[in-house]
């Protein structure tokens, strides 16, 4: 009886490698693919799309292409987008555990108006207001020249309404704590920068992640705000254009170079972090 | 991007002689010379540039008198590959007048897809020159992103482009754009080793299928569907008003030759070699590819030594007729936009005359290929040789020059062509469905003109 | 249940009507009864706590009065006079040079700022009447004022929330609030390609765009919308509910009883939300293309005979969609479950195990139930993300394939949220862009609301509470 058990779990632990083996494959193809596109040489096999996988020759002329600052600007984006992502995820997670902790930790009045406003606000596509911010930067001067700081500006101020997880996070920090902490004579202030601050080192890690994060991808609104003036333009921007416009001919392998590029530097922060972000996920799962 | 810096350099001298406001005749002169053999023409063209020099100072002096051009930032929006050629005619073109020394020049790559969308967008942000593809312009006028070109400029342009240039930069009555180009047309690219006869449609899509190679023909744009739909004498025309409104449309889509076009579309998207696109770079295990100049050294680099081109092949139709292949004659343009200062503005006209004169069109085949839409520079030996170019110059004698089309007549021929892709309109489709389908498409084109 | 929450909120209501009363006796009492500080105050703001030494309250009030009337006179007004008509002075020409007329755009855009600002400036004054009161009825007990240090120090003590929120409830204001309410705004309005600004003047239509919408002959796009409509809910639940459970299932199998190297296949699949979408995503889909690498070598091995049309059949398309998408989405959910499944006690197992429940029959009676009763938020906030997710959609297919069947350039595989956004970026179709808008907002809303009251969770939590 017991044998047959064991029999049976291993039967079906074979199995289950079987899949996960299939299923790493499945996942890890298109990243494959793109490191061995990106380096595809441009001089001899051209730099478009083909139809095999694995080039008939190595070579980094991709890689010396986007280095090159007389040929692409790819180097000015690449530290655009570095910017931008370093000032989001700095201010964004101060904003974040400002409005947290206040919704967490204080009760005033307006406190649960404010909440379901902004429930409903996030209901609202965001493409709807791209022109309107648009003008609303341009009146600052923050668009095409001054686009990053626009772009810094419209990710930090509206990412107060991000605060559920967060909050979450700060409801399950025990009540009791700050009430022994208020009749120690602690001020507000103080409890939130000497006690919570500390305590919640996961949930600012994962915050800060997921906002340094998002600016690698903003294609939609950077590419509408920074319109017009390429050296304002962040990685997602320029290296669309790349496979959309047919300006570009034969940019695909320079577009995998530079997409291998950019991939490295979130992916590693990432793996190195990936604990806090599944201890994020799961709890803004659970809270919804 | 390299540069043929020799011819640059000598079309710069060329056109120093040779700016707005010098003599028609001065121009007659160096445009003479241009087309004599390419070594003479740098003598020719100093000799030009001294003999002009007096008359064009004291023209440019007396424009100086009376003008105050003030000062300000001129943008520059053009394709990418032409950026630093852009730059360079800029910098000629300062030098050539000192009298606008107040204004800092910055070019910008947009291509000129993105450019009219851009400038709508925002026309205050947007460039104060621009190049676009001329299916754009009435969109552009509407928007109010283009300025009239000014009337001696106008006159020069007449006379010095081909009518279809002028046609594609006039809207309604009025001129409002600078021709560049004379190339955005379309024609067939195919592999030497492949394609034995490109002259039929039939027998280069029996050579891709064998060989297992990839036929490349855009069925879902309105651009390259037309090469079926005239080729079988269907029309499709607009007339604009000079605010850019469309005000009627003439169509004959839904016509026994408009079927016929139309079955021939839905044949060719049912074969396996068939491919959508018309783009090299995007273009795998190519055996002929229906595109154009643009892509010509992309092609040269794909095919290797079995690079060959051609016009459009003809095929037979449903009713058993032999048809020629049409299609349109596309023209790039360059635009000024409207300004708030008048100083700014004759900077602006005078920068647009020059990057779209005789020399500059000249220097900018040599730098990158592209057609010229002017005459004089259209009969050069170099533009004469070109392989593509010729190929092209045979296919035009077939096509219509393309006038003003609504923006919505773009996608909506996007959609027919996807439903053919998709097949929901198949070759065994009944005469009626076709028929169907054509009316409903040009009763929706008549729908665009108010 | 459902008449409770009825009762709660007109319960609400009243409450609020209540509030507002008291708040217009308010006003007339301080003003009866207010000293002649207190009654200046109602034109000068923070006049009375300035003269009863309180400077910073007297100071900020004060403050607030000046930037209105600053912001008013150089700016606000101009807008604000000539939102009724969005302008009237056209562009025209003088010589060769343009002389813009009225720019409707600024004129709506200022206008509401406006509007609002006058809105802020009537709360401030509601404020500054309700300090004056307090102030005068604690001097009236005989108490002394709190000094201005204390004003400060309670900024970060007792009224810490205000010092927090100051900034972030303004940056939401004016970067979120105001652009919402601004495309609310354009839904009636003609603003669209032919009404540009600052070329040409556009202005109020009233529900004609709304009309367009459910119209369903002629030019009305009210088909299409609905086609569009139908396939954003289609591809949501099955973007949603493949993700979850497929996510569920690759998480039992790595948590599986003698699976070693669990930590390298979280890692490998991670990669998907790691890496920007808009390499990746833009990477797969030249990969499914007609002439792309999966049909080239396909055809060489010779497994098919013609391309398969990946992307360009509308069927296919939305098929292959919701399959990468489960490439991008399985992973997410694959770490949400792992974190849950550890907390299921394992003697649930045990003891079913002892029952002889063979492991599809544990799932479904332990496992599933409970991973459902607390994912249940999870799976609406999913639902209604995948409602508007517009990078799958955008980078796969741009909404593609066309078709002539429907309108305004929709395509097979285009969400609302996609459509919209091709409206407004290649067409400048503003007003019906904004329209969709609305309707996506009333879609999410009205989803949200019916799903939230119907889950398991949130009305065990509210019995709980």
């Amino acid at each position: 009886m017991k044998g047959s058990y064991k029999a049976k779990r291993t039967a079906g632990n074979v199995i289950a490698y079987i899949i996960l083996i299939l299923i790493s494959i499945i996942w890890l193809f298109p990243f494959v693919g793109l490191v061995l596109q990106s380096f595809r040489s441009y001089a001899t096999e051209y730099g478009g799309m083909v139809d095999y996988l694995v080039p008939k020759a190595f070579s980094l002329d991709n890689y010396k292409f986007l280095f090159d600052l007389s040929q692409t600007n790819y180097l000015l984006w690449y530290r655009n987008t570095i910017v931008i992502a370093f000032f989001v995820t700095l201010f964004q997670t101060i904003v974040v555990l400002c409005v947290s902790y206040a919704l967490s930790r204080m009760r005033f009045t307006g406190r649960t108006f404010l909440m379901r406003f902004w429930l409903i606000l996030g209901m609202f596509p965001g493409f709807l207001t791209m022109i309107c911010l648009y003008f609303l930067l341009k009146q600052f001067g923050l668009t095409q020249a001054g686009a990053i700081p626009g772009l810094i500006l419209v990710s930090v101020a509206s990412s107060g309404m991000g605060y559920y997880v967060c909050k979450g996070y700060f409801d399950t920090i025990p009540k009791a704590l700050d009430e022994a902490a208020r009749i120690d004579g602690a001020t507000r202030s103080k409890i939130f920068f000497v006690m919570t601050i500390p305590m919640s080192k996961p949930i600012i890690i994962y915050t800060a992640l997921v906002a340094f994060m998002a600016p690698w991808c903003d294609y939609v609104f950077a590419s509408y705000v920074a319109f017009g003036h390429d050296s304002s333009y962040n990685v997602a921007v320029g290296m669309t254009r790349w496979v959309w416009t047919n300006d570009y001919q034969g940019y695909f392998t320079r577009f995998c170079a530079g997409g291998v590029l950019v991939a490295i530097p979130v992916t590693l922060l990432f793996m190195f972090l990936q604990k806090y972000y599944v201890e994020g996920v799961t709890g803004g799962a659970v809270k919804g | 991007m390299k540069k043929k810096l020799v011819s640059v350099m000598l079309t710069t001298a060329m056109s120093a002689a040779l700016l707005a406001g010098c003599g028609q005749q001065a121009a007659q002169e160096v445009a003479e010379t241009a087309t004599d053999a390419a070594e003479t023409v740098a003598e020719t063209a100093t000799d030009a540039a001294e003999t002009v020099a007096d008359t064009a100072a004291d023209a440019t002096e007396a424009v100086a008198e009376d003008i105050d051009y003030g000062s300000g930032e001129v943008k520059v929006w053009v394709a990418d590959n032409v950026v630093d050629f852009t730059n360079e005619q800029i910098a000629a073109f300062q030098a050539e007048h000192p009298e606008m020394s107040g204004y800092t020049f910055t070019v910008e790559a947009v291509g000129e897809g993105d450019a009219a969308g851009n400038m709508i967008t925002d026309v205050e942000a947007g460039a104060d020159i621009y190049a676009f593809a001329q299916d754009q312009i009435a969109r552009l006028v509407t928007a109010g992103a283009l300025e009239v070109v000014e009337d001696s400029n106008a006159e020069a342009i007449k006379a010095q482009n081909d009518a279809g240039a002028v046609g594609a930069a006039t809207v309604g009555g009025t001129l409002y754009a600078y021709p560049l180009t004379s190339d955005n047309g379309y024609f067939l690219y195919y592999d030497k080793s492949v394609v034995t006869d490109p002259s039929t449609l039939e027998g280069i899509v029996a050579d891709c299928e064998a060989a297992g190679k990839n036929f490349y023909f855009e069925i879902n744009s309105g651009w390259y569907q037309t090469a079926f739909f005239f080729g079988t004498g269907a029309e499709l025309t607009y007339d604009t008003d000079d605010a850019g409104n469309f005000t009627k449309c003439n169509s004959t889509y839904a016509s026994d030759a408009g079927v016929v076009a139309l079955k021939e579309i839905a044949e060719l998207a049912s074969s396996k070699a068939f491919q959508n696109g018309s783009a090299i770079s995007n273009a795998t295990n190519v055996g002929a590819i229906v595109d154009g100049t643009w892509d010509a050294q992309a092609a040269k680099d794909l095919f290797g030594d079995n690079y060959a081109c051609a016009k459009l092949p003809t095929f037979e139709g449903a009713d058993g007729k032999t048809y020629q292949m049409s299609g349109f004659g596309g023209f790039k343009l360059l635009g000024v936009k409207p300004q708030e200062d008048e100083g700014k503005l004759a900077v602006c006209d005078a920068l647009a005359a020059y990057l779209s004169s005789e020399e500059v069109q000249l220097a900018r085949y040599n730098a990158v290929g592209w057609g010229p839409s002017n005459l004089n520079a259209q009969q050069s030996d170099a533009v004469k040789a070109d392989e593509a170019l010729s190929a092209l110059a045979d296919q035009l004698q077939y096509t219509i020059p393309q006038g003003q089309y609504p923006g919505d007549y773009w996608s909506l021929a996007t959609s027919l062509g996807d439903s053919i892709i998709a097949g929901e309109i198949t070759a065994a489709s009944s005469d009626d469905d076709f028929m169907k389908a054509l009316t409903d498409f040009q009763a929706t084109c008549e729908s665009y003109a108010q | 249940m459902a008449q409770g929450t009825d009762n709660k909120k007109t319960g609400a209501l009243s409450e609020f009507f209540k509030a507002f009363g008291r708040g217009f006796k308010d006003i007339g009492v301080t003003f009866a009864e207010g000293d002649w500080k207190t009654k200046l105050s109602y034109l000068i703001f923070g006049f009375g706590p300035l003269l009863r030494g309180q400077f910073v309250t007297g100071a900020a009030l004060l403050a607030c009065e000046a930037l209105f009337i600053w912001f008013m006179t150089g700016f606000g007004w101009k807008y604000l006079s000539k939102i009724a008509t969005l302008g009237t002075v056209a562009t025209k020409k003088v010589g060769r040079k343009t002389v813009y007329g009225d720019n409707s755009f600024l004129i709506l855009l200022f206008g509401v700022l406006a509007i609002f600002a006058v809105i802020a400036l009537i709360a401030v004054w509601y404020i500054n009447i309700r300090v004056n009161r307090k102030e005068e009825l604690i001097l009236k007990s005989g108490k002394k004022l709190p000094s201005n240090r204390d004003v400060i120090a309670s900024l970060f003590d007792k009224n810490f929330d205000k010092t927090l929120l100051a900034l972030p409830v303004t940056g939401i204001f004016i970067f979120t609030v105001l652009p919402i309410v601004f495309m609310i705004l354009v839904a009636f309005t003609n603003y669209d390609k032919n009404h540009q600004s600052p070329t040409n003047l556009f202005t109020w239509v009233g529900f004609e765009n709304f009309k367009n919408l459910v119209s369903f002959s002629g030019a009305g796009i009210g088909s299409t919308f609905v086609h569009v409509l139908l396939w954003t809910l289609v591809w949501a639940f099955f973007a949603t509910f493949t993700n979850y459970f497929l996510g569920l299932a690759v998480a039992m199998l790595i948590n599986k009883k003698g699976i070693k190297f669990q930590k390298l296949w979280r890692t490998i699949l991670v990669m998907t939300i790691a890496v920007p979408q808009f390499v990746s995503l833009l990477y797969v889909m030249k990969m499914f293309a007609n002439d792309g690498l999966i049909n080239g070598y396909l055809l060489k091995w010779g497994i098919i005979k013609n391309y398969i049309p990946f992307w360009t059949d509308p069927v296919l398309a939305r098929i292959t969609i919701i399959v990468v998408n489960i490439w991008i989405g399985i992973p997410y959910m694959m770490l949400i479950a792992t974190g849950l499944l550890m907390n299921i006690p394992e003697d649930l197992y045990e003891s079913a195990r002892i029952d002889g429940a063979n492991p599809w029959q544990m799932f479904r009676s332990i496992t599933l139930p409970y991973m459902l009763f607390v994912t249940g938020p999870f799976l609406l906030t999913q639902f209604t993300g995948n409602l508007n997710n517009f990078n799958v959609i955008y980078l796969l297919t741009q909404g593609k394939p066309q078709s002539v069947n429907l309108a305004e350039k929709a395509g097979n595989t285009d969400l609302l949220i996609t459509w919209l956004y091709k409206m407004t970026v290649n067409d400048t179709n503003y007003r019906m862009a904004a329209v969709i808008g609305i309707m996506v907002f009333v879609v999410t809303a009205v989803i949200s609301l019916v799903v939230y009251n119907m889950l398991p969770s949130v009305r065990d939590e509210e019995g709980f509470q």
